[in-house]
């Protein structure tokens, strides 16, 4: 199975926890959003307090934790958002 | 121009948003109504003072989810003519930072399509707001619920 590699875009207070607009992940398995979400928060440990409050966006739509990703895919972790 | 083409005008703005703008947008011999609400930055809230308040945004997303809005919104009422904005960056207290707009046939359902539209970008449209407090602390804001999937 090869590698795949996810560019996971940051935003708000993820963004400001780790310094940095976005990370790199690499699997070797299929992944799901919600997996994708549990490794972030492993290889970056600040992440974790903010899992139960992450919703994945897959080209720019939220997806359910159950959905799967395909390589390429446009990546981003979103928490509650406060516009308005 | 026919009576049931619908138009849109959705944009983030970098500048302050024009109302007079917006209610030209609205204005057409189809509605009965529009309704404009403009949500602006407080400068209490709870006994604590903002001294300043600052928008970040995952643009090419939050065009999206406001256009979807505005598609669920026109398909519950007759809404001939809607209008969101929203302004991103540094937004001075008292200032809007958001425009809801619609017109519609009939009061009720501008408001309704009004209301509609200001919740669910609240909950949808991936916007964050940072404040800062005159006690120094800087923090960014949390909504309340996490957005959903669509058709979940």
């Amino acid at each position: 199975m090869p590698t795949s590699s996810f560019k996971i875009r940051l935003f708000s207070v993820l963004k400001s926890k780790l310094k940095v607009a976005s990370i790199e992940l690499k699997t070797t398995e299929e992944i799901t959003a919600g997996g994708l979400m549990d490794l972030a928060c492993e290889q970056y440990p600040p992440m974790a307090p903010y899992r139960s409050i992450m919703r994945l966006a897959v080209n720019q739509k939220y997806v359910q934790d159950s959905n799967r990703l395909q390589d390429g895919d446009e990546i981003a972790i979103i928490t509650p958002v406060s516009g308005g | 121009m026919a009576e049931n083409s619908n138009q849109r005008w959705i944009n983030l703005l970098q500048e302050p948003v024009d109302i007079t703008s917006a209610y030209r947008f609205l204005q057409t011999p189809a509605a009965g109504g529009i309704s404009i609400f403009v949500g602006t930055t407080r400068q209490w809230t709870d006994g604590q003072e903002t001294i300043s308040l600052a928008y970040e945004s995952y643009e090419p997303m939050a065009l999206k989810e406001m256009h979807r809005l505005v598609d669920l919104a026109e398909n519950h009422w007759p809404v001939h003519r809607t209008c969101l904005l929203h302004r991103l960056g540094k937004v001075p207290i008292a200032e809007a930072s958001v425009l809801i707009g619609v017109a519609t046939p009939h009061r009720p359902e501008a408001f309704k399509a009004s209301r509609f539209l200001i919740d669910q970008l609240k909950i949808q449209v991936p916007i964050w707001k940072r404040e800062l407090f005159s006690d120094g602390q800087e923090i960014w804001i949390q909504g309340a619920n996490l957005p959903d999937p669509p058709n979940s």
